[in-house]
């Protein structure tokens, strides 16, 4: 896969699941500028990944609060070619290390969202701070 | 989302296209409830020309699964694409739902009583 200058996107979208339809656009749009020749199943699983932490945002950070908001910070680089996303909220936090996730197999009704972010990425780090609380994930490209 | 909901030989099918997630999901509760009320609960749901479904999408699915099964029934699922089946495959999901290539398929398979 061939990358072209290495860019960065920063966007800010109200915490609502109706907003949560923007990122698929968004991603696309700077991946194929970006990386025109990433596969097509790589980008899906990124933009699913990160949509499954904005939805953790919404449901459990902000608790449906209607004026919460999310910070995204979309940055590619290249050698080694990665895709760096962080988001960044006001709301709630929580104990990540405290989260059960479910075993594959099992027929949950939910619970699913964390264990798919750690399963669609390559490094999944949470960090609660004062303030607000910081996603940071990566996916490697290459 | 786009929802076209078609009644053959007392299953219930729900054709769905585009997004399937957590703010279309709500939409979608009075009608599975409704259909899940019929004896016994026979569901397809067609995912052919649906571009991406989440985690919450994926639970509505397990949790009207399971509600059809325990009264005699089942909910199928068919025409599944990549990458949206990437969802099923990594939580292991494509091997508790009854997934079909096509809705014929799925509407003409004998409906038999499925344990969870």
């Amino acid at each position: 896969m061939s990358m072209n200058d290495e860019m960065t996107l920063h966007m800010r979208l109200p915490a609502s699941f109706e907003h949560l339809a923007m990122l698929e656009p968004c991603i696309t749009t700077m991946l194929r500028q970006a990386a025109p020749g990433i596969d097509t199943t790589l980008r899906y699983n990124i933009i699913l990944a990160v949509h499954e932490a904005c939805a953790n945002i919404v449901e459990h950070a902000y608790q449906g609060q209607p004026d919460g908001q999310i910070a995204m910070a979309c940055m590619l680089t290249d050698a080694p070619a990665r895709l760096e996303i962080e988001l960044h909220d006001t709301g709630q936090s929580f104990d990540l290390d405290q989260v059960t996730l479910p075993e594959p197999g099992t027929v949950q009704e939910g619970g699913y969202g964390l264990f798919l972010i750690y399963a669609l990425l390559d490094e999944v780090h949470y960090l609660p701070q004062p303030g607000g609380n910081r996603w940071r994930l990566v996916k490697y490209l290459a | 989302m786009q929802t076209v909901i078609t009644t053959t030989c007392d299953v219930a099918v729900l054709h769905l296209a585009g997004r399937f997630d957590a703010h279309e999901v709500a939409d979608m509760d009075t009608w599975f409830r409704e259909a899940t009320t019929r004896k016994p609960p026979r569901i397809v749901v067609d995912l052919q020309r649906v571009t991406f479904i989440d985690s919450t999408a994926l639970g509505k699915l397990v949790q009207a699964m399971k509600h059809c099964r325990q009264h005699g029934g089942d909910l199928r699922l068919c025409g599944v694409q990549q990458p949206v089946r990437i969802i099923f495959e990594l939580t292991r999901l494509d091997r508790a739902f009854a997934i079909f290539p096509d809705e014929a398929t799925a509407l003409e398979t004998p409906w038999e009583p499925v344990s969870l």
